[in-house]
């Protein structure tokens, strides 16, 4: 239930629902890192600033009026824009990739901005379109969105790429996409995968589908990391081995435990009981996010709603399918849980302008 | 701008829209949930066998050898203590400085110094422990022991070596043991349903087989059954704790009929000579002397020995490594005669009052060839007893003449020629008792009689081991009962015994008996120069291989220049007399004279056995 709540004449938007669950998910998120990190007390106080000040922001961002973002997307996008080329000048080279931004007092993953950036610019750019798009609006869109994609992927950063790409999608398609176009649009990528195979792949990235394709093959190379993730998930069983039980996680068998694959850890020490307890949080604030959409205001509030929301759950999508082995080994944080300070803050300000999206009601209304 | 229609049109399709992205991310959850619940649920044993798998390994802890006694409770081989210095890597923050104090204590030579530095991060990386010095001396023992609390992170540990207390006494008999092969290691292991693995050794020489003798035919009995330590890794294969432990089951002992007095003595009488020493108790049909000469440090062997020095022993033109006593082949000479005397009695060829008139050689009917006894003029009119005592080549060519070669043949099995005899010698020879078959495969010659008649006194193409020897020695003394030989006296490592069948009058065995005594009683005896060596009966039989064909003595003198032309001298006897306890075969190579040269040493082990 959005609420307004009026201190004479100053008004706090605040959706309490959301808050909760999500400061809930938060906790549970540095209880479930201080086993993940080896008991690691500085990695869960830095974390506990990050939810602290992730929550602030959250707060501060819904308080904006929708308008505020309306105007305003286009200079957020250019900005998101010039700190991806920024990084790709001055970005900080991990493992081969520039994906970072040192800012000295914090790293910052600029791609996890345009996930924000780029669906509400497109919902301000679609909002007043008349149904359905036209072709040059779609092909503007798309051009831009491909645009973006490239510059994300060439980091090389594919996992974060495709949910960028995903962000715009979503939105052009909430928008009205036409169905001809999204069936020729289909078509046309299933035919032109084996150019994308070969084209657009990394070596690494083609052996990481090699191997999920056939995890046997190389139980020490590659598919080390999946395998140990479904021993560390299946050996939870449904009670799971207890808090700081995890002989998968303690024993370092289990890769990026704090980061990508904590999801296993949670499963391995809380068993099937646990996982039920933490999806259904999770499934309660899509949910809740479908029920916002649904009463928003206007139709630039319905898209950003329903454009962060699935960013959103993309995210989760890709990480827990990921982790249990269903999809390829992608770098994908659980959202709120993981270790990572721009992609956790980055879901702060998603559902921040999600409340202030979904309370904010129109002036005539008032 | 928009009208309200469209609006509301716009409004439906987003909606839409959303729900259907919504429930295909709710069906992918669900995918995603099912796929947990196969995981946690369904597949847990799996996954938790897995896991336990993961962080579980499992060291072998190696069993110790058995000990090796001789019949009186004396070890023969036993397991030796050293001392090494061990250190934990993985506790020790400064290496350098960790050394240096410990070499106020112990010099650390320039390899050991190498041999630390090159594993110290390794081991320190996985957990493990490194020896730094091995066999450290008393001294070095007592200086560590004092300043130990220095050192928490270094400790003292035993580890043995295999040493036979006799190294010259027994090489042959007991054997050494050495390091296994890949193939060999998965088979022994296999036994106990392990996979070669990781290993605490309490050998430093490592994993250990038995290679030749009792070591290699005892092995499995002396070795025992490895332990299993279980230890909690991380994926580093760090070791964290030890979490299980299946205590190894050292090895049994090995309680030997061999007897150590005895083969002292027959190790001291056959000094630099080369030849074989085997003596039996006739009670157990247990090996209680068993020599080859000349021998090699065994305990040189067992514990690493350079190549250079093993081609020593390999290429040394007295073969000290060849088992002579089980494996040497030498023709039974005139000790055959009491064999071939029971096969003219059996066969009614002769019987005990036959005589003939002994010109000193036979002459084959067939084409004149002439066949020579020992003493030129012959024994004269002699009975099968004096042609015993005397050692009458010619009675011996006319019997054999007179035999069918494949009764005959049936016959020398019974006694063990030309079979396998013993339950546990390592690669016992069969020796050679020649067929008319064999002949014809080997020499593509047809049989002829004189082949027979040679047969008649050991000669030619038949041979036998000194094992074989003596185990036709103790048939003679036990009336025919004694079975298969053994170093054990019970449980045997080959329960396929020999068994002959050959059945003989006791008073014919009386009559073999009385004759074979006075081989060395009787003043015609061939070795009466033994009667004085002892204070009781024994029964004997001499004989004297010939290498070289001569026709005259003046011949053999030319011949004997060369010391590896002359004559085998060979014995086989038992006693005391009447009731034999012991019996004894003697070979000595190119000793010449069976009677004088090989008596001796059988009678000083049946003195050292019976007066014992």
């Amino acid at each position: 239930m959005k609420k307004r709540l009026d201190f004479k004449n100053f008004s706090i938007y605040f959706d309490q629902y959301l808050f909760i669950a999500i400061t809930l998910l938060s906790v549970m998120g540095l209880f479930f890192l201080y086993s993940a990190s080896q008991e690691d007390i500085t990695i869960v106080a830095k974390q506990a600033v990050f939810v602290s000040f992730g929550l602030l922001l959250m707060f501060a961002v819904s308080q904006l009026d929708p308008d505020f973002y309306k105007t305003y997307s286009g200079v957020f996008l250019v900005i998101s824009i010039l700190l991806i080329f920024a990084t790709t000048l001055f970005g900080k080279e991990i493992n081969g990739a520039k994906r970072w931004l040192d800012l000295g007092f914090f790293t910052l993953q600029t791609s996890e901005i345009i996930k924000i950036s780029l669906p509400i610019f497109l919902s301000s750019y679609l909002y007043n379109k008349s149904l359905p798009i036209s072709s040059k609006h779609t092909f503007i869109t798309l051009i831009l969105i491909g645009f973006i994609f490239y510059l994300v992927y060439r980091q090389p950063d594919l996992g974060t790429g495709l949910v960028v790409f995903m962000s715009g999608g979503y939105v052009l398609f909430l928008a009205g996409l036409s169905w001809r176009f999204i069936g020729s649009a289909a078509g046309v990528f299933v035919l032109s995968l084996p150019f994308l195979w070969n084209n657009f792949l990394e070596p690494f990235q083609r052996q990481r589908i090699l191997t999920f394709l056939d995890p046997n093959a190389d139980p020490f190379g590659t598919s080390w990391n999946i395998t140990q993730s479904k021993i560390a998930i299946g050996s939870g069983g449904i009670n799971g081995k207890g808090y700081q039980e995890g002989s998968q996680a303690h024993l370092n068998f289990l890769p990026e435990t704090e980061t990508d694959f904590i999801f296993a850890v949670i499963a391995e020490e809380f068993g099937f009981i646990g996982v039920c307890v933490l999806l259904s949080i999770f499934f309660f604030i899509l949910l809740r996010c479908l029920y916002l959409a649904f009463n928003a205001r206007d139709r630039f509030c319905r898209l950003t709603i329903g454009g962060l929301s699935l960013v959103f759950a993309s995210t989760l999508f890709i990480n827990l399918a990921m982790v249990v082995g269903v999809i390829p080994v992608v770098g994908m944080p659980l959202p709120f849980i993981s270790k990572g300070g721009s992609s956790l803050l980055s879901f702060y300000i998603a559902f921040g302008i999600i409340i202030s999206m979904a309370t904010h009601k129109k002036l005539m209304q008032r | 701008m928009i009208d309200l229609n469209e609006r509301h049109l716009e409004k439906r399709s987003f909606f839409n829209r959303l729900l259907l992205v919504y429930l295909f991310f709710g069906a992918a959850f669900l995918f995603i949930l099912y796929k947990t619940y196969s995981l946690q649920v369904a597949g847990y044993s799996n996954y938790e066998i897995a896991a336990l798998k993961n962080k579980t390994k499992e060291v072998l802890v190696q069993p110790v050898r058995g000990i090796i006694y001789d019949r009186n409770g004396n070890i023969l081989v036993n397991n030796v203590p050293t001392y090494d210095l061990i250190i934990q890597p993985s506790k020790i923050k400064n290496l350098d400085a960790f050394i240096v104090e410990l070499s106020k204590i112990i010099n650390f030579s320039p390899e050991e110094l190498e041999n630390i530095n090159k594993n110290f991060q390794q081991k320190a990386l996985y957990n493990r422990e490194l020896t730094i010095r091995k066999d450290l001396s008393k001294e070095e023992i007592a200086k560590f022991q004092v300043r130990s609390y220095k050192f928490k992170n270094a400790f003292i540990d035993v580890r043995y070596s295999r040493e036979n207390r006799y190294p010259y006494l027994f090489s042959h008999a007991i054997g050494y043991v050495g390091g296994v092969n890949n193939d060999q290691l998965s088979s022994i292991l296999k036994k106990q349903k392990l996979k070669q693995s990781e290993t605490t050794f309490k050998y430093s020489g490592g994993f250990l087989i038995g290679k030749t003798g009792l070591e290699n035919i005892y092995d499995s009995h002396l070795r025992g059954s490895f332990g299993i330590k279980s230890f909690e890794i991380d994926a580093k294969g760090k070791l964290l704790k030890e979490v299980g432990f299946d205590k190894s089951i050292d090895g049994k002992s090995l309680f030997t009929s061999l007897d150590l007095s005895s083969q002292k003595i027959a190790y001291d009488q056959m000094g630099e000579r080369r030849g074989a020493v085997v003596a039996l108790d006739l009670q157990t049909g247990g090996i209680v002397t068993y020599l080859s000469t000349p021998s090699f440090n065994v305990n040189d062997l067992s514990n690493g020995m350079s190549q250079a020095a093993f081609n020593n022993l390999i290429n040394d033109k007295n073969k000290p490594f060849f088992d002579r006593a089980a494996q040497g082949r030498y023709s039974p000479a005139s000790t055959i005669k009491p064999a071939i005397a029971l096969f003219g009695i059996k066969e009614s060829i002769v019987d005990w009052n036959f005589t003939i008139d002994d010109p000193g050689f036979f002459v084959l009917p067939e084409d004149q060839r002439v066949y020579r006894g020992w003493k030129k003029g012959g024994h004269g009119i002699i009975n099968m007893r004096d042609a015993i005592i005397e050692s009458s080549n010619t009675f011996f060519f006319s019997l054999a003449y007179q035999s069918d070669i494949n009764s005959l043949i049936d016959h020398l099995a019974q006694f063990g020629f030309g079979r396998n005899i013993c339950n546990d010698c390592f690669n016992p020879d069969s020796g050679l008792l020649p067929t008319p078959e064999w002949k014809m495969n080997n020499l593509n010659y047809g049989w002829f009689k004189g082949d027979t008649v040679n047969l008649g006194v050991g000669q030619g193409y038949m041979s036998a081991t000194p094992i074989q020897l003596a185990y036709y020695s103790g048939f003679l003394a036990s009336k025919g009962s004694i079975q298969g030989l053994s170093f054990i006296n019970g449980e045997t490592q080959n329960k396929q015994s020999f068994k002959s069948s050959l059945s003989v009058d006791d008073s014919d065995w009386e009559k073999i008996h009385s004759s074979m005594i006075g081989v060395i009683e009787d003043p015609k005896g061939t070795a009466k120069r033994l009667k004085p060596l002892k204070n009781y009966v024994v029964a004997a039989k001499s004989g004297t291989v010939e290498l070289v064909s001569t026709e005259t003595k003046e011949d053999y003198k030319l011949v004997r220049k060369n010391i590896g032309n002359r004559d085998h001298a060979i014995i086989v006897a038992f006693g005391p007399m009447p009731n034999p306890r012991y019996a004894v075969s003697v070979v000595i190579e190119n000793g010449e004279s069976g009677g004088s040269v090989a008596g001796p040493v059988a009678i000083a082990v049946l003195n050292e056995l019976i007066t014992e």
